[in-house]
Formats: C-alpha cells, sequence, structure tokens
C-alpha cells in the first residue's frame, strides 16, 4: 500500500490517539488525518485499526464519545479525553520519552 | 475505574446489541463517506472518489468485525452466537444431526458407562477415616505366600511394634439369626478396637468396649444399617436389646451409619457383612494358638514411619518370634499389603482393560463423526465463503465449525447418560463376578465431569481437522455460479484415513473380543471333575442345643440324605462340608505315615471334603481305584479316607497309595486308611489346576461338620425338587436354616462370571466399533460413486462393462480395508498382551482368532462397500451424462 506505511506496535498506536485528542475532539478520520498531519505522513493509521482502538479505550475509560455533526453536516461520533485518559496519557509520554532516550543512546553507542 | 467501564460496556455489548451494532454501522459508514467527500473536495470525480475511498477503508464489514472482536465480553458473545448458529444448522440437517448425535451417544455413551462402573469401584476413597495409612499385615509362610495370623502372633504382634498405631484382627463368622425365619448372616468377629482403628463410628448406641474383649462377656455385637432396616423394623429402641442367633442370645450395641458398606470378606456367592461381633479371645483358648491361621490382621500405621521402615521392623518381629517358637512357624517374615491394594487390587486389571476398550470405541465414534463431517463439509464450502467475503476470519470459521461440533457432542452425551444411568441394573443383570463397592456405581459429579470432558475433547478431536480443511476453501472459485461441491484430493485422503483407522480400531477391539470368547469357550471345555447338570445344592447349619451330641449331629444328616434320596426323580443325595467352586477354602494338613516333616507345620495340606455315602455317586466324581465310602464306615469300624488322584501321585509318587495311612491336622488322631483314589475336581476354579484333596467319612469323623451342602441329583430339572427338598429337610427338623438352594451349575457359572462380564462388554464395545466402522466404509464408498456418477456414465457409454465398474468400486473400497487390518492387526499384537491375565490356553496372538475375525471383518466391510458399488453398477450412462 503506501510506501512509508509503518507497522504500528499497540502501544503506540494508542500513544498517538490519545496525543491527537489532546486539544479537541475528533471522529474517526479527523483522529486519522490528524496523526497524519502531525507525523508529517510516516504514520497513515488505517480503519481497521482504528476504530478497533478508539472502541477499546473507550471501554477502557480514556475515552468518551458523543454524536455531533461533521464539517457536511454528516452525524458523526466525536471522541474526546476523559481524565483517565489525560492521565494514561501523561504516563505514556513519559514511558515513551524513556524507551526513546534509552534506544537512541543504545544507537549512539554502535558508533 | 476502568474496571467498571469494562463491565459496563461488556453489559451494553450484550444486552443493548442491535443499539450498539448501528451505531458501529452509522460511525464506519459515515467514515467511508467522508473520506469519499474528500476526495471529491480534492477534485475528483464522484465516481473515482467512491472507489478510491472504497479501496483506502478496506470494507465496510471487516472493519466492523474488526472492531467487535476487539470489544470487551467478545468470546461470550461469540460463543453465544455460534451456537445459536449451530442449532439452526442442525435443525436444517435432521437427518445429519440424528445419525451424528447417534454415533456420538454410542461413543461417550458407553465411555461413561465404564466410567462410572471405574468411579464407583477404584477412584471413590475407601470409607474410613485416613485409608491410605491402612495396611493388612500377613505372615509368610514357607512357600513366600501370604497367610493368615494366629490370635497369639498378633498379641506379640501388636505389643512389641512401634511403627503402628493400632493393630486388629477380624475373621469371618456366620451366624443364624433366629428371629423369625432362621437366617444365615455374613458377620464377622472383630477386636473391640477395630472400628475405632478404621474409623468408623456407631450412628446409633456405642462401639464394642475393650472389656468386652474376652470369653466371658463376647455375645456383643453391631448391625450394619441395611440388617438393622431389614430384620428389626429400623427399630430405634434395639440398643441393648438381646438378639437370640446360632441357639444363643447377643446384646445389639449399636447399629452403625447407612454409609458404611464392609468391604472385608468378599465372596460373589455370599452377601455383604450384615453383624460384627466382639472377637472375644485369649490365650488360653485352643484356637487362639499360634498355628491357627484364621484371622486377618490389618494396622494403622503412624504418621512419618515409611513403608520400609514398618516392614523392617514387623520382619525382626517375626524372626524373633521364629526362633522362639521354631515348631509353630514355617518361615519368618511379614508380607504388608496396603488396605486399598488387598480390596481393590483384584478389579483394577479388568477395568483398566475394558477402560482402554471402550476409549478405543470412542475414537471410532470420532472418527466417524469427522467422517460425516468431512461428507457435509463439501456441501458447505460456498457458505463458508460467504461468510468469509463478508469479513470472517480463518479462526472465527473454525471456531464457529468447532462450536457447531461441540454443540453435536453434548446432545450426544446427553443422550449418552441413559446408558450410564441404567449401568446398575445392567451389571446387576450381567453378574460382574465379584467386582466389590458396585453399590456405589452411580451417577455423580465425577461421572458428569468426566461425560462432559469426553463431548468437548470429542467435539474438537472430530471437528478439528474437517474444520482447518473448510476454512482452506478458496473463496473466488467457490463463489463462482455453478461451482459444484467436489471433494479435494486432500478431502478424500484424510476421509481415507479415517476409514482405515476406524477398521483398525475396530479389528483391535473384535480380536480382543474374540480372544476372551476362545478362552471362555476353552474353559467352559474344561471338565469340573464333576458333572454339574440335574444337581441341586442347599445349604445348611444346624442349630440346636441337642446337636451338641455328634451323634444326633450324624445321625440327623443320615436321615435327612435318606428323606431326600426317597423322594420321586431323585435319583441319589448326599451332603458334604464343602462343595467344589463354592468358594470355600477348608484345607487341612496333610500328615502321611512315614514321610512327615520334622516341623509337620510343613507338611502339605489338602482340601477336605467331611462327606456322607453317596457323594462321589450325586457328584459323579469318578472312582479311579479302591472303594468308595460305604453306610458301614462307622465310628466302630476302621478310620478311612479317599484322596484325589493329584493327592495320590504327589505323596507317593513312585508307590501304591491305597492302603497307606495319614493323619489329618492335628496328630493326635487315630491313623485313617487310604482306601479309595478317586478323580481330581477343581476347587478353587476352572481356571487352575487342582490341589491336593481329600473327603472323610461324616459318619465316622470325630469332628463332624455342622455346615454341609446337601447335593441331589435329580431326573428332572433341578430347581423343580427344590420346594420338595427343602420340605423333607424341614419334616426332620423344621428350626433348620436353608440357604443357596440352587442348582450345581450356577456354581460353575459364578466362577466364570468375571471372564462372561468382561467378555460381554468388549464384545459389546466391538460391536458398536463394528457398527460404526461399517456405517463409515459405506459413508465413503457412496459418497464416492455419487461423485463419480458422471466418470462412470462416460466408462459405460464407451463400453465399459458392468463387471469392470463394480471391481472399479469395490478395489478402491477394499484398499482402504486392507490396509485398516494390517494396521489393526499391528495393532493388536502390541495391546492384546495387556489381556494376557484374563486369557485361558489361548495364546494373545492366536492365529485362529486373527484369521477368523480378520474374515468377518473383510467381508462385513466388502458389503459395505457392495451395495454402493451395485449402484454404481446400475448407472444409466444417459442420465449420468443428463445429471450435469
Amino acid at each position: 500500500m503506501t510506501p512509508n506505511q509503518t507497522e504500528l506496535l499497540q502501544g503506540t498506536l494508542d500513544l498517538l490517539i490519545l496525543n491527537a485528542l489532546t486539544t479537541t475532539p475528533l471522529h474517526g478520520l479527523g483522529v486519522a488525518r490528524r496523526i497524519e498531519a502531525v507525523t508529517n505522513g510516516t504514520f497513515r493509521v488505517k480503519p481497521g485499526s482504528l476504530f478497533p482502538a478508539l472502541h477499546r479505550m473507550e471501554e477502557e475509560g480514556w475515552l468518551s464519545a458523543y454524536w455531533g455533526e461533521s464539517e457536511n453536516n454528516r452525524r458523526a461520533k466525536y471522541y474526546q479525553l476523559t481524565r483517565a485518559g489525560r492521565r494514561h496519557l501523561e504516563k505514556e509520554t513519559e514511558r515513551w520519552g524513556r524507551i526513546s532516550l534509552a534506544i537512541a543512546r543504545a544507537l549512539e553507542a554502535r558508533g | 475505574m476502568p474496571v467498571w467501564h469494562r463491565i459496563r460496556s461488556m453489559a451494553r455489548n450484550v444486552f443493548a446489541r442491535e443499539r450498539v451494532e448501528r451505531e458501529l454501522d452509522v460511525e464506519v459508514r459515515g467514515y467511508s463517506a467522508m473520506l469519499e467527500e474528500e476526495k471529491m473536495a480534492r477534485g475528483m470525480k464522484p465516481n473515482e472518489a467512491r472507489r478510491a475511498a472504497r479501496i483506502e477503508s478496506e470494507g465496510t464489514e471487516q472493519i466492523k468485525e474488526q472492531v467487535r472482536s476487539s470489544r470487551g465480553g467478545k468470546t461470550l458473545e461469540i460463543l453465544w452466537q455460534d451456537l445459536r448458529y449451530a442449532v439452526r444448522m442442525l435443525r436444517r440437517n435432521p437427518g445429519f444431526a440424528v445419525v451424528a448425535i447417534v454415533t456420538l451417544a454410542l461413543g461417550i455413551g458407553a465411555n461413561t458407562a465404564i466410567f462410572s462402573l471405574v468411579n464407583g469401584v477404584l477412584l471413590r476413597p475407601l470409607p474410613y477415616r485416613d485409608p491410605g495409612k491402612l495396611t493388612i499385615i500377613w505372615e509368610q509362610d514357607d512357600k513366600g505366600k501370604p497367610d493368615n495370623v494366629g490370635y497369639a502372633t498378633y498379641l506379640d504382634w501388636k505389643s512389641q511394634n512401634k511403627s503402628f498405631e493400632d493393630l486388629a484382627v477380624y475373621s469371618s463368622w456366620q451366624p443364624i439369626l433366629q428371629t423369625g425365619e432362621p437366617e444365615q448372616l455374613n458377620g464377622l468377629r472383630v477386636t473391640s478396637n477395630y472400628f475405632r482403628m478404621l474409623g468408623i463410628h456407631p450412628e446409633l448406641g456405642r462401639d464394642f468396649l475393650p472389656e468386652e474383649d474376652n470369653p466371658a462377656s463376647r455375645n456383643v455385637v453391631l448391625l450394619s444399617h441395611a440388617l438393622w432396616e431389614r430384620r428389626f423394623n429400623s427399630d430405634p429402641n434395639i440398643v441393648g436389646k438381646a438378639i437370640a442367633m446360632s441357639a444363643s442370645s447377643y446384646v445389639v450395641a449399636g447399629v452403625l451409619p447407612a454409609s458404611y458398606q464392609s468391604l472385608m470378606n468378599q465372596d460373589p456367592r455370599g452377601g455383604t457383612v450384615e453383624i460384627w461381633r466382639v472377637l472375644g479371645y485369649d490365650v488360653t483358648l485352643p484356637f487362639a494358638c499360634r498355628t491357627c491361621h484364621h484371622l486377618v490382621a490389618v494396622g494403622r500405621v503412624k504418621a512419618g514411619v515409611s513403608f520400609a521402615q514398618e516392614k523392617a521392623e514387623m520382619d525382626t518381629i517375626s524372626a524373633a518370634l521364629m526362633k522362639a517358637y521354631p515348631k509353630e512357624y514355617s518361615a519368618a517374615g511379614v508380607i504388608l499389603t496396603p488396605l486399598r491394594e488387598k480390596l481393590l487390587g483384584d478389579a483394577r486389571t479388568p477395568l483398566f482393560i475394558l477402560f482402554g476398550a471402550v476409549s478405543l470405541v470412542l475414537l471410532v465414534a470420532c472418527a466417524n463423526l469427522a467422517n460425516l463431517l468431512l461428507a457435509r463439509s463439501t456441501n458447505r464450502q460456498r457458505e463458508i465463503a460467504v461468510r468469509t467475503a463478508l469479513g470472517a476470519s480463518r479462526g472465527r470459521i473454525v471456531r464457529q465449525l468447532l462450536a457447531e461440533n461441540c454443540l453435536l457432542a453434548f446432545l450426544g452425551a446427553a443422550v449418552g447418560l441413559i446408558p450410564a444411568y441404567l449401568t446398575p441394573r445392567v451389571l446387576a443383570a450381567v453378574g460382574t463376578g465379584g467386582l466389590p463397592r458396585l453399590e456405589g456405581v452411580q451417577m455423580d459429579w465425577r461421572v458428569l465431569v468426566f461425560t462432559a470432558a469426553a463431548a468437548l475433547l470429542t467435539g474438537i478431536l472430530s471437528g478439528l481437522a474437517p474444520s482447518f480443511r473448510l476454512s482452506k476453501t478458496d473463496v473466488h472459485e467457490s463463489l463462482k455460479e455453478g461451482a459444484r461441491g467436489s471433494a479435494s484430493g486432500a478431502s478424500r485422503r484424510l476421509r481415507g484415513m479415517l476409514v482405515v483407522s476406524e477398521v483398525a480400531l475396530s479389528l483391535t477391539l473384535l480380536i480382543g473380543a474374540g480372544l476372551l470368547l476362545r478362552s471362555l469357550a476353552q474353559l467352559l471345555n474344561v471338565s469340573p471333575g464333576f458333572d454339574a447338570g440335574h444337581v441341586l445344592t442347599l445349604r445348611t447349619s444346624v442349630l440346636g442345643q441337642r446337636y451338641n451330641d455328634n451323634n444326633v449331629l450324624r445321625q440327623y444328616f443320615k436321615d435327612a440324605v435318606e428323606r431326600l434320596r426317597v423322594l420321586p426323580g431323585v435319583q441319589s443325595a448326599a451332603a458334604a462340608s464343602q462343595i467344589p467352586l463354592g468358594g470355600n477354602m477348608d484345607e487341612y494338613g496333610f500328615h502321611p505315615e512315614g514321610k512327615m516333616n520334622a516341623n509337620p507345620e510343613l507338611d502339605e495340606s489338602a482340601e477336605r471334603y467331611c462327606i456322607t455315602s453317596g457323594f462321589l455317586a450325586t457328584m459323579r466324581i469318578p472312582l479311579l481305584r479302591g472303594r468308595d465310602i460305604e453306610p458301614s464306615d462307622s465310628l466302630t469300624s476302621p478310620g478311612v479316607i479317599l484322596i484325589s488322584a493329584t493327592t495320590a501321585k504327589q505323596i507317593w509318587p513312585n508307590e501304591d497309595a491305597l492302603g497307606k495311612r495319614v493323619k489329618i491336622g492335628v496328630l493326635d488322631h487315630p491313623w485313617l486308611t487310604v482306601v479309595g483314589i478317586v478323580g481330581d475336581v477343581h476347587h478353587v476354579g476352572l481356571d487352575s489346576t487342582p490341589n491336593m484333596q481329600m473327603y472323610i467319612p461324616h459318619a465316622q469323623y470325630p469332628f463332624p461338620d455342622t455346615d454341609m451342602t446337601f447335593v441331589v441329583r435329580s431326573s428332572g430339572p433341578p430347581r423343580a425338587i427344590a420346594s420338595a427338598a427343602g420340605q423333607a429337610i424341614h419334616s426332620l427338623d423344621a428350626t433348620q436354616p436353608l440357604s443357596r438352594v440352587m442348582p450345581l451349575e450356577d456354581y460353575v457359572a459364578l466362577s466364570v462370571q468375571g471372564r462372561r462380564f468382561a467378555l460381554i462388554l468388549i464384545g459389546a464395545f466391538a460391536s458398536i466399533a463394528l457398527l460404526l466402522s461399517i456405517v463409515g466404509i459405506y459413508g465413503v464408498t457412496a459418497y464416492s460413486v455419487a461423485q463419480r456418477t458422471r466418470e462412470i456414465g462416460i466408462r459405460v457409454a464407451l463400453g465399459a462393462q458392468r463387471i469392470e465398474v463394480l471391481t472399479l468400486i469395490l478395489r478402491q473400497g477394499f484398499v482402504l480395508i486392507l490396509a485398516g487390518v494390517v494396521l489393526g492387526v499391528a495393532a493388536s499384537v502390541g495391546l492384546t498382551r495387556f489381556l494376557a491375565s484374563m486369557l485361558f490356553n489361548v495364546s494373545a496372538t492366536d492365529p485362529f482368532t486373527f484369521a477368523l475375525v480378520i474374515m468377518l471383518l473383510v467381508v462385513a466391510a466388502l458389503l459395505a462397500c457392495w451395495i454402493p458399488a451395485r449402484r454404481a453398477m446400475r448407472v444409466d450412462p444417459m442420465v449420468a451424462l443428463r445429471h450435469e
């Protein structure tokens, strides 16, 4: 499919979705487009991964959803961060920071 | 709280499923629509935009399915959905469902029935406190065999050992209950600590007291719950009352709980133990001696003492005793048998063999069901293809198919519970030949768990192969218009393999059944040494003060036999202290003049029959040499004895036994002269070689027996004279109890009942397996004929002879059968040796049995092919070609 398609680890996908929802509630396509925009097109989230993740996180209580209207007056399900979701995002961000730092160091040490 | 969220959404997924589904649909379709709008906004034409959006979103149904499977509570929901779908599928194919359920009911039902037997007999815990610590302790005789213990030895063991918490002894006791109709009861005499040691407490009254355990105060009994109900109307005030038994009076100390079934003293011919009396010995009694081996010792091992430790200690004690009393022991050492082993050891092998056999039946049922499913799978390819196209993943489809199978298996298991429910009744009707604890063979939670597990296993096992085949269905090919279901090569091979294994398994079972059948035939061909036909037996145990006079006793039996002899239709009559195959073990030391050992304990012993004259004639035991016992052999004439051929050969191998003198039992009795040599009889069983035997005249022996069995030879069926015979004896003394009034032939039948039981069951299993395999072979052949109708039509149209078509189909079936036979023979050669202990005069690889069984199976299997093959032969080429 797309050449720069990257296999997303599940935790990474969750992190990206939560991150995309920090400022404003979005519907499914909106989440996908936001992730695409902030990663400069590195991550293209397929609906087959996106929707299961959204529904799963809603069940976990990290997201809540409401029915609203899209830009073209279409009924759409909007997702927003809950307080638990925000806490989870903070925790995950911190963890991710540690991991990426560690990996970066490991790669530097190679040279 | 995340947990709360999860529970709530799970509940929503299950209970508000429709709303959740509707919202999911709107959401996912909205996504596609927005994608489309986005593309149009970028200038794509509506058509192109729709196409691009569809490709990018990869199918709304697939997305929805992925969301569904990521939801909480999904597994449960899917299971529920699968089961509902399975029910629909089965209702649409009632024919398939019935065949499958019957197959499974046979397989699972037979397994449940046998498991309930194994469970009731072997797996249930013994009804004692901490039964693993209970051990039987035997003296070891000079041949290394276990022997009962004498009272004096028991006392020494008890006082000297440190390994056991406690030791107790018991011996059998057959009192005659004299309240109401006289009845001989099965009982035990036990030391006062017996029940305390086992951990059994009376439900009414009290246990035996230590101070009662002596000769002065030993007329105290405990009753079983069943006896209390049966003979005493569950009298709540029974405790302390006196009951009349065997011409004495006994005080009832208590009643044991209904849950307690005595396991000691198992005899298929007698009943269970229903009454216990305190032993009441002391060392001054003549039968409390060291050589009086008639007590069984049970011990409870102390915590932390190992088997090796207790054995070593008991061996040391025994060696010291042997040193102190060299004349009274034939060898030092003890033999320890865990109680469980003693009570259930004999039952284990036959039950495990049955369990092994019945699991083969389950395998055949599995193979058969798998076969049916494969046949059906060809027709379901399309359905599966549609479901795959609609977003079902492969795992999901396999799960669905397995759910269908498990549903089938559970329905089969439900039907299969019927035979298990009937098992106790069937066992009672067939007779098991002395399996203990049959009263516990019933449905309990273990049986139900086993059945459920068997059903689950069957469902998965039989469904796995077909499901994986089906789930690999090629969507594109199957959805093509007009594509007809056709079995792929792989599927055909799989079905062939299943038929081969069915044939192999059935053959193994059939060969097992064949070997058992031949053993039984061989065994029944063994002459017992007497003629059991037309003989009625009645057992009695003489009762009453006046019979304490031995002369009165002797006269009573003489008169009773005379009254029986003159009955119409009676040819001859006699009485004996025991009869062959009667289950008694009455052996006396046999001390021949001039050949005695320095320690007489080491002399051989012989089975002792104390008989009235006429016994040989009535039993038709042949007199080989010398003379029979005559009415003239009396107290005033010299002592005589008859010996069996084996006795003569063993004691006087190169001499003439006639005229030799022996003493039997004790050495202070007068010599008896051998006046006749008679044929051997099988006393223990038809399958064991006869021991030494001797016959002494009741009219002459200083201690005439009071327990005797009358034998009456009639010209007609023996049962017909039963009531006349009873009346004849009661006309002499109406107070005498008569028991086991039955034809002598029944004793012979009882002695082979265990083998008959195994044969009937394994025979039944083999028949079920054969039936299932024949259905399997028929199914595969019929299916292949249906598939090849067109090909056969073309062959016939091109000039093939009918007979060639027939051979074509038969050959195909024959190859499968042959492969099954080869495998089955190999398996049988490996497995039948486990049957060896149940075989008699037949080798475990008896070629005759193998050949016969193979022939039977091949003929039956070919017949199963023949029916569809004949149909193939009659194919009309015109019809077949138009069939397309």
